[in-house]
């Protein structure tokens, strides 16, 4: 482990995810820089298409390589992701840094047995034997809760439930005790008692083996259970940031506030209406120009000289919180408590 | 016959076996005036056939010039043939390809110069008749051998013809059941019982007929009447390997897909005037398309230069290629064929002569022949004994000649004479391609005419079936008839005479007319060749005056061989390719 | 499995049942007298009924299915023509032959056109496919793809002839199509059914082509292929194991549905090569009215397809756990 406090365990400066289409260049990803430590778990917010998912499996080394352009650096550990050779890639995927899917039943093979997906792994790492991967699979079900770990080793994804599928590709990604684990929205779909199982899950295995988490999802309730610093995204840049308690007690941009308006909350009464946010995501292709949320933003005639849509806001970070908006602190800060005023009515 | 054998399957009732005699258009004469003309029916003398001395009917057979002995001669055709047993055996490819090792009393000896003459084959000669041609005898030649080198009996010759009469016999020509005395009764030898109407004594066969028969040695020269022998006749089963007595045997068989001939050293070359057998081997291949076979043809490649078709005729999609090409047309024998073509009248249905000459002044020739491909693959025919047999008389009562597109005026005033303008005609025809516009441009000429046509289309499978039933419900159809034997009684008895309506019979136009029934059985017995081949030419005349039928056409036959077999020579008994005949160029 | 296949027997012989029953109805369905083609040229009323004993037609026709079915299970008894063992499928009307012996002597000929052919087809039509998909876009796969569009437009016939002209006729480079048993000689055997083969890899092909491509591609794009990379596997272990693995079941049904076919027969690549096989046969069946040969050939490439279709069901299922035989 080279990991220090100066160097953060992964590292994301500037990146830029384009992709050419024959309809032009899609900026999925457009300047996005954040790091993380060892043990903690970064929440990655956001609508679908903001650039969450693209990240990660840029981070993986996943992205289509032809027709991907890519700038700015990934260091994990130090070691540079971007400039790395598809056979070293290979060797940290499933290995050092792993990735849990959204859909379990899509991402894991129908053709394979569940033992067989996750003892390849193990094998293709360590170089152990069929019966020793077979043996560590079942102990990885077992770790991860699954009944009878012995006979449904031999399962096909299609024999496990909904919750099973996502608890055994968790064992998959974590079969090589990876330092990095990218979780992909893992509880979309699963029904609230078992998100809530898997989210125990995840936060025992992080004190377990100290592993850093990137969870990406676009409910700010999971972020509130498991995060430990929150990164919103918008239109494949970072709006927010802050630590979980930050952006959620006093987020800072009118996105957030948008992110939060559109979820009940827990504390407040229930007969408070929920308020999307209207409008849609910004087109990747013909973003925006200015600021990329102004045509969805209630607060644009509050920013003199029509700066919203013209310039760019600089995310300015201090002490790891910070904001990309043209707003004044004050306006941020006055605009905030008449939204959350209206809410806990 | 000119019948494909599809044909034949669909068509039993019609042509089979079939003869003719002049190679009148052979390839040598018809390349010399131009090289895509089509040959000419209308030149060729009408033929006649000189009956044998014993002198011609002693082997060997002529010397075909610059003949080699030896080497393989291979054959490609279509298909194999379904009968090899004598009594079965009827269609003309197979009479035609069972040459080399089956042998009749009678057969044709075809001469360097292509002429034909009636010889005895097992026979010492052509026969000799008594009584006005009720009996016929015949004495069998020395020294001819079965394969197994045991002699031909006449023994042989009785129980050949008994066995006609057994039950399993039903495809072969059956003239010998119907004319022999006492054969309506006669069940066959297989019971132990002889046909009394048979006589045997030394060497000599004498057939007792109920009636006269003047060209009795004419019908055994089919191949249907060949010998079989009693001690290895396997009645049903007789008919996969049949026994030899000819200068080939079979060597190996493998049903639809090849057969093998190899000399039969039993033969004697002096019994027998008809067959050279230059050859060691023939092997036979079937299962080639039309297409296929020419195209081997025409890249005359490796052993397809020693080959042969004796069915596969030029495919009709090569025709213009071939024949506009004069090298290749060099290896084509063109022959007009003897069977006749013709729509039958339903004279039951249609009893009007005025309107059956109306019929036949109306035709479209022309058009129909251009339907079917042009002049080069079939001629237009104004009578119903083809001129290549025997009997012929050029006439055109209906003027198909002078006007072959038909003559809608002459028909209506004959409409109109007979007070029939409008008269209804149901036309049946089959389901193909060639028939349907046929029937298209019949609608059209006989409309104009002044005819009511319906048109019937009719499954191809069922047609003869249908046409053949007495009380079908058609005017007019499409039929056609190959002669057995190159003689006016072959033609014109079983489709014309009374006797013959029945149904499943040949006389489609229900013929019944007194005169004509009458004259038939005068030219039957007259026993001079050619007082009787002139009395068949004017029964042709009498049966169109009544109109009975609308002559249609006699199809051109177009063979195509490779370049190194040498002796092609036109087979007028069996229409087809002299297989014996044949050689292999060095 | 064994139930299954027990199971899916019992459903194709009750098939196969049906369908012989079919032909003979729809044989007799327009009226057609198969005696009159095994009757002479003059063909009298005794005549046609002697006929009809001997094809043994005389019956009614339920009481002849019967007598047909009866020869399958318990053999015939045909007089002349001797006893015919069970299976017995009867004699052929044309030429009188037994049309099991004569089936059986065709079909190894049809066997092996059929498997040569697929050789070629599926090697070279999956390989392009292939190609196709991981050079997706690129030059190779649009020379696939093109050459797969016109491979699939091009008729048999229209191939076929040319091929011999060219190969055969002009250069000579090939032997003239023919059939030699591969037991006689296996060299023998290849050569003469190598250019039908590749014509009819030709035509195949295209169709394997077009199938992997977008097979592999749409697996190449699923969610469990992206989860087998991002444990690390390499891009070749994924593209077999994992896309190919998925991309495989739509391929064999197509191939199970191309082999039933070809071996019920390849009537005009039979023909265009005159190479005697079960095509043929039916073909001349058909054209010369012949019952028992047209129900022989009929089962035959009935079983042959019923049969791939099990087949393929099973190694469906084997490929694809999902999938429960029941």
């Amino acid at each position: 482990m080279t990991s220090t406090d100066q160097q953060p365990f992964l590292s994301v400066r500037d990146l830029k995810v384009h992709f050419s289409t024959e309809d032009g260049v899609v900026k999925a990803v457009d300047g996005l820089t954040f790091d993380l430590a060892k043990g903690k778990t970064l929440g990655i917010v956001g609508e679908s298409g903001s650039g969450k998912s693209v990240t990660n499996l840029t981070i993986l080394g996943l992205h289509d390589r032809e027709r991907t352009a890519i700038d700015g650096e990934i260091l994990l550990d130090g070691k540079e992701l971007l400039t790395a050779s598809e056979r070293e890639l290979e060797k940290l995927r499933g290995n050092k840094m792993s990735m849990i899917f959204q859909d379990a039943l899509a991402s894991l093979s129908p053709y394979h047995t569940i033992g067989k997906q996750i003892g390849e792994t193990y094998r293709k790492h360590t170089g152990a034997s069929k019966a020793e991967a077979r043996a560590r699979a079942i102990e990885m079900l077992k770790r991860v809760g699954i009944p009878q770990p012995d006979v449904r080793v031999d399962d096909y994804p299609h024999q496990f439930s909904g919750g099973m599928r996502q608890r055994a590709m968790i064992a998959m990604a974590l079969v090589c005790d990876p330092e990095l684990l990218i979780a992909d929205e893992p509880t979309t779909a699963l029904d609230v008692t078992v998100q809530a199982q898997i989210m125990d899950l995840l936060k025992d295995l992080q004190q377990e083996f100290g592993t850093a988490i990137i969870f990406i999802t676009h409910d700010l309730g999971v972020i509130a259970d498991i995060a430990d610093d929150v990164l919103v995204m918008y239109g494949g840049r970072c709006v927010e940031r802050g630590t979980k308690k930050e952006v959620l007690r006093a987020p800072q941009h009118p996105y957030t506030w948008g992110l939060l308006g559109s979820m009940p909350s827990l504390d407040g009464p229930v007969d408070v209406p929920l308020s999307p946010i209207p409008g849609s995501p910004p087109s990747l292709l013909n973003p925006p120009t200015g600021c990329r949320f102004h045509p969805r933003c209630t607060f644009t005639e509050k920013v003199t000289g029509g700066l919203c849509a013209s310039a760019q806001p600089l995310l300015e970070i201090t002490d790891g919180r910070g904001a990309a908006c043209h707003l004044t602190a004050d306006q941020r800060r006055d605009f905030f408590a008449d939204f959350a005023a209206t809410r806990s009515h | 016959m000119s019948f494909s054998r599809r044909n034949f399957l669909i068509a039993t009732g019609v042509a089979a076996g079939a003869s003719t005699v002049l190679s009148a258009c052979s390839s040598g004469n018809a390349g010399g005036s131009g090289s895509n003309k089509a040959p000419s029916v209308d030149k060729a003398a009408a033929a006649t056939i000189a009956v044998g001395t014993k002198a011609d009917s002693t082997g060997p057979a002529p010397e075909v010039e610059g003949a080699v002995k030896g080497g393989t001669i291979y054959t490609l055709d279509q298909i194999d043939c379904d009968h090899l047993d004598p009594a079965q055996l009827y269609s003309s490819y197979e009479g035609a390809v069972s040459v080399p090792f089956l042998r009749g009393l009678t057969g044709y000896k075809v001469d360097a110069k292509g002429k034909v003459t009636l010889v005895g084959d097992l026979a010492t000669d052509a026969g000799t008749m008594t009584d006005g041609g009720k009996t016929w005898a015949f004495t069998l030649k020395d020294n001819v051998k079965w394969q197994d080198g045991a002699d031909v009996t006449i023994e042989d010759v009785r129980w050949t013809f008994e066995r006609l009469f057994a039950k399993f016999v039903t495809q072969g020509p059956r003239y010998p059941q119907s004319w022999l005395i006492g054969g309506d009764k006669y069940k066959g030898p297989y019971e132990g019982k002889h046909l009394d109407s048979i006589e045997i004594s030394g060497n000599t066969v004498t057939f007792r007929l109920k009636e006269g028969h003047s060209d009795f040695n004419f019908m055994l020269a089919m191949r249907g009447f060949s010998l079989v022998p009693k001690k290895h006749d396997t009645k049903e089963k007789y008919d996969k390997q049949p026994f030899s007595c000819g200068p080939y045997k079979i060597e190996s068989r493998s049903i639809g897909k090849s057969m093998t001939l190899v000399r039969n050293t039993h033969w004697v070359a002096d019994t027998d005037p008809i067959r050279n057998a230059y050859p060691d081997k023939f092997e036979m291949q079937f299962g080639f398309e039309l297409q296929a076979s020419t195209d081997r043809y025409i890249a005359d490649a490796g052993n397809d230069q020693y080959t042969v078709s004796m069915f596969n005729e030029v495919a009709p999609t090569r025709m213009q290629q071939v024949l506009g090409n004069a090298t290749l047309k060099k290896r084509v024998l063109t022959q007009v064929d003897t069977t006749c073509y013709y729509y039958a009248i339903n004279t039951k249905r249609v009893p009007d002569v005025k309107v059956r000459q109306a019929l036949n002044y109306a035709w479209p020739s022309k058009q129909a022949q251009q339907i079917r491909g042009g002049s080069s693959s079939s001629a237009i025919a104004t009578t119903i004994i083809s001129p290549l047999t025997p009997g012929h008389q050029d006439f055109d009562l209906y003027g198909k000649k002078t006007k072959p597109t038909g003559d809608p005026e002459k028909a209506k005033a004959l409409l109109k004479e007979a007070g029939k303008v409008g008269q209804k005609v149901v036309i049946a025809f089959q389901q193909s391609d060639t028939a349907v516009k046929t029937a298209v441009a019949i609608k059209t000429a006989l409309t104009k005419a002044g005819f009511d046509v319906v048109t019937k289309q009719v499954d191809k499978t069922s047609f003869y079936s249908q046409i053949g039933q007495l009380d079908n419900e058609y005017d007019l159809f499409a039929a056609g008839w190959g002669p057995d034997w190159p003689a006016g009684y072959a033609v014109i008895q079983p489709c014309f005479d009374s006797s013959q309506i029945a149904d499943g019979g040949v006389n489609w136009p229900q013929l019944r007319n007194t005169g004509v029934d009458k004259a038939i059985a005068a030219a039957t017995v007259e026993a001079d060749p050619k007082k009787a081949a002139k009395m068949w030419g004017d029964l042709d005349r009498q049966i169109m005056e009544l109109a009975a039928v609308v002559p249609d056409y006699n199809p051109i036959r177009n063979w195509m061989y490779g370049s190194k077999i040498g002796g092609i020579q036109y087979d007028a008994g069996n229409t087809c390719i002299a297989m014996t005949k044949l050689y292999r160029k060095a | 499995m064994f139930r299954f296949l027990v199971r899916r027997i019992i459903g194709a012989l009750v098939i196969l049942l049906i369908i012989s029953a079919v032909t003979f109805m729809l044989y007799y369905a327009i009226p057609r007298d198969p005696a009159r083609m095994a009757c002479g040229k003059v063909c009298t009323k005794d005549l046609l009924e002697q006929v009809r004993q001997n094809l043994g037609i005389s019956d009614p026709l339920p009481v002849q299915y019967w007598h047909w079915l009866e020869g399958i299970f318990a053999g015939r008894d045909y007089g002349g023509l001797g006893n015919c063992n069970a299976p017995c499928l009867g004699f052929s009307f044309t030429n009188r032959e037994p049309v099991l012996g004569t089936i059986m002597d065709r079909l190894p000929t049809t066997i092996s056109l059929a498997l040569g052919a697929a050789f070629f087809f599926l090697i070279i039509g999956v390989g392009t496919g292939m190609i196709a998909a991981v050079k997706q876009g690129k030059a190779a796969d649009k020379i696939a793809s093109s050459f797969s569009l016109i491979g699939s437009s091009l008729q048999i016939y229209f191939v076929g002839y040319i091929a011999m002209f060219l190969m055969v006729q002009q250069l000579g480079i090939m032997d003239q199509p023919s059939y030699t048993p591969f037991t006689d000689n296996p060299v023998a055997w290849a050569s003469g059914l190598l250019l039908p083969w590749l014509t009819l890899s030709i035509i195949f092909t295209a169709n394997y082509t077009r199938m992997t491509r977008s097979q592999l591609v749409e697996q190449l794009s699923e969610d469990y292929v992206r989860t087998a990379r991002a444990k690390g596997l390499s891009r070749r272990s994924v593209f077999f194991r994992f896309a190919w693995r998925g991309a495989m079941g739509p391929i064999v049904t197509i191939f199970g549905i191309d082999m039933g076919t070809l071996i019920g027969g390849a009537i005009i690549t039979e023909s265009v090569f005159s190479i005697q096989g079960i095509g043929r046969l039916a073909l001349t069946a058909v054209d010369a009215n012949d019952l028992p040969m047209l129900l022989g050939v009929t089962l035959v490439a009935a079983a042959a397809i019923v049969f791939f279709n099990i087949i393929v069901d099973a190694v469906y299922a084997l490929i694809d756990p999902r999938i429960r035989l029941a």
